[in-house]
């Protein structure tokens, strides 16, 4: 079910970050988000999966107007910037986390497990885990609760360049395979040019939609002037 | 000439904390007799008073802790709460309030008054009321240990378990009490060591009667009292060894923050 944002305006205590966000992911399709530092790239994807609020504008899943929905209610999976996997639990425990609210099952559980190739480090905690298999993780565990929208933040900005080169293509395999519609947020241009279906970059509180990753840089590199005042 | 004020200050903390800190510690383990030692390993009424401590506030640390996984949960979800507000004020009082004061307060609150109904004089001069003003001067402490936990552990977890299909409790428990386990323990510690610290709140509240509700603290008091001079420092002396094992726990917990701390440190060494 297609993803639509509408007019989405967010404010932290003075500053405001989101001034009307519009955009509109479809199904399998990954769509990278750039944008500077502190542009509100993570506050974009808190707000999707509500864990923020906005102060206006709507989300809508399908055709489904979700904005008001408490994150538990939404079902949309999350990868926050630094892969925050329960430090208590093992791979396994992690990765079924949402079982218990019905989610998951054995055949996506063992279809995760085979494709990100994580049959050996089932019983391991997450302390014992390499920055790419935390993120296979926390990937494999915001898939299993088979989410309507999959978020991922930075999931791979500390995974090293050789890890990233096997993972990428794996990961972007899995997501089309699962079908929902995708926000990829990354710094990374060779990242982008791998994972992304399509493409967009955050200035000034709004997104801007480009057609690759060279005309996002672009557009990075001017700080959006001319766009901002289209 | 030109005087290094750093250096004065280098030179002036030593002298200083060596006597006004290790002194009247090593001043009381000067004074410790064999006769007080005996004596006070024969006396009932000291092991009941170690006793009535230990149990007394290993249960002031449990609630302790309980409480404190409370309001954990309000600092989590609801810091914009008027409780909230109140409880994280509150967790400073203790600090300036007299715990005579305390004590008194316990003592209106849950004696003959309001709680008539559960004996002669209440709560008031039973271990339960130990019990109670143990918790109510150490409590603050576990609480903000488990906040600063919190605080260290970040949202990012409980975000992730939200979108999982946790409800804020949920959350709370399956993920955030589990991943702040050290800090519940070092909070457990901390209020254990200071309610086997109270003397005050205890004694006025929990009253002074020797084998019922007496503890370490009330007993040294009783024994200075009376001229038993020598019992007084044995029993003071273990209360100190007491301490120093507890504290030592503590800090061997919080061992990995102290080192990155201490190494931390190292790095602006000033040369002599
Ligand atoms: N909890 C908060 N309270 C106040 N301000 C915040 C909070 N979180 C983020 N901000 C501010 O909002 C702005 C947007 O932050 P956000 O994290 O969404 O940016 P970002 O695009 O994800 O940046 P980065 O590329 O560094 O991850 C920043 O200026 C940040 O300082
Ligand atoms: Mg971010």
């Amino acid at each position: 079910m297609p993803l639509k944002l509408e007019g989405i305006r967010f404010a932290y205590p003075g500053r405001e970050v989101l001034k009307g966000v519009e955009t509109e992911v479809d199904d399998g399709e990954i769509r990278v988000v750039f944008g500077p530092n502190g542009s509100g790239k993570s506050t974009l994807l808190k707000i999707v999966a509500g864990l923020l609020t906005p102060h206006d504008g709507r989300v809508v899943v399908g055709d489904r107007d979700v904005t008001h929905l408490p994150p538990e209610r939404r079902n949309v999976g999350y990868v926050p910037q630094d892969p925050s996997l329960f430090p208590h639990l093992t791979v396994e425990e992690n990765i079924r986390y949402s079982e218990r609210h019905g989610r998951g099952g054995e055949e996506l559980f063992e279809r995760l497990v085979d494709m990100l190739d994580l049959e050996d480090h089932l019983d391991l905690k997450p302390s014992e885990l390499s920055g790419g298999y935390a993120t296979r993780v926390a990937l494999a565990r915001a898939l299993f609760s088979e989410p309507e929208v999959v978020l991922l933040d930075e999931p791979l900005s500390d995974v090293d360049l050789a890890a990233k080169a096997e993972i990428v293509p794996e990961m972007r395999e899995v997501l089309k395979d699962f079908g929902a519609p995708t926000l990829y947020v990354t710094h990374d241009p060779w990242e982008a040019e791998r994972m992304g279906d399509t493409f967009e970059v955050m200035v000034n509180g709004r997104t801007v939609r480009v057609s690759d990753v060279e005309e996002a840089l672009e557009v990075l590199r001017t700080g959006g002037a001319e766009v901002a005042r289209g | 000439m030109k005087v290094d004020r750093g250096l004065l200050v280098e030179s002036l903390f030593p002298p200083l904390f060596f006597l006004l800190v290790v002194w009247p510690l090593v001043a009381l383990v000067l004074d410790v007799r064999p006769s007080g030692i005996i004596k006070a390993i024969g006396d009932p009424y000291f092991w009941s008073a170690v006793v009535n401590s230990v149990l007394c506030a290993a249960a002031a640390a449990l609630m302790g802790v309980a409480m404190a996984i409370g309001f954990g949960y309000y600092h989590l979800f609801k810091r914009r709460s008027p409780l909230y507000r109140v409880a994280d004020f509150l967790n400073d009082l203790p600090i300036a309030l007299p715990h005579t004061v305390a004590g008194l307060a316990l003592l209106l609150a849950f004696g003959r008054k309001y709680f008539w109904w559960l004996g002669e004089n209440g709560l008031a001069f039973t271990l339960v009321a130990v019990v109670l003003a143990m918790f109510f001067v150490s409590y603050p402490l576990a609480a903000r240990t488990v906040q600063a936990a919190v605080e260290e552990l970040g949202t990012d977890l409980v975000d992730v378990a939200r979108t999982l299909g946790d409800e804020p409790g949920e959350a709370y428990l399956r993920v955030v009490v589990p991943a702040i386990k050290e800090g519940l323990l070092g909070g457990a510690l901390l209020s254990f060591s200071r309610s086997l610290s109270e003397f005050a709140a205890v004694i006025m509240f929990g009253g002074n009667v020797p084998g019922k509700t007496q503890v370490l603290a009330s007993y040294v008091f009783a024994r200075v009292e009376a001229g038993d001079f020598d019992v007084a420092v044995a029993a003071s002396v273990f209360c100190m060894i007491l301490a120093v094992s507890v504290i030592a726990l503590v800090r061997s917990l919080s061992g990995e923050f102290t080192r990155a701390a201490e190494t931390g440190g190292d790095t602006v060494r000033v040369s002599g």
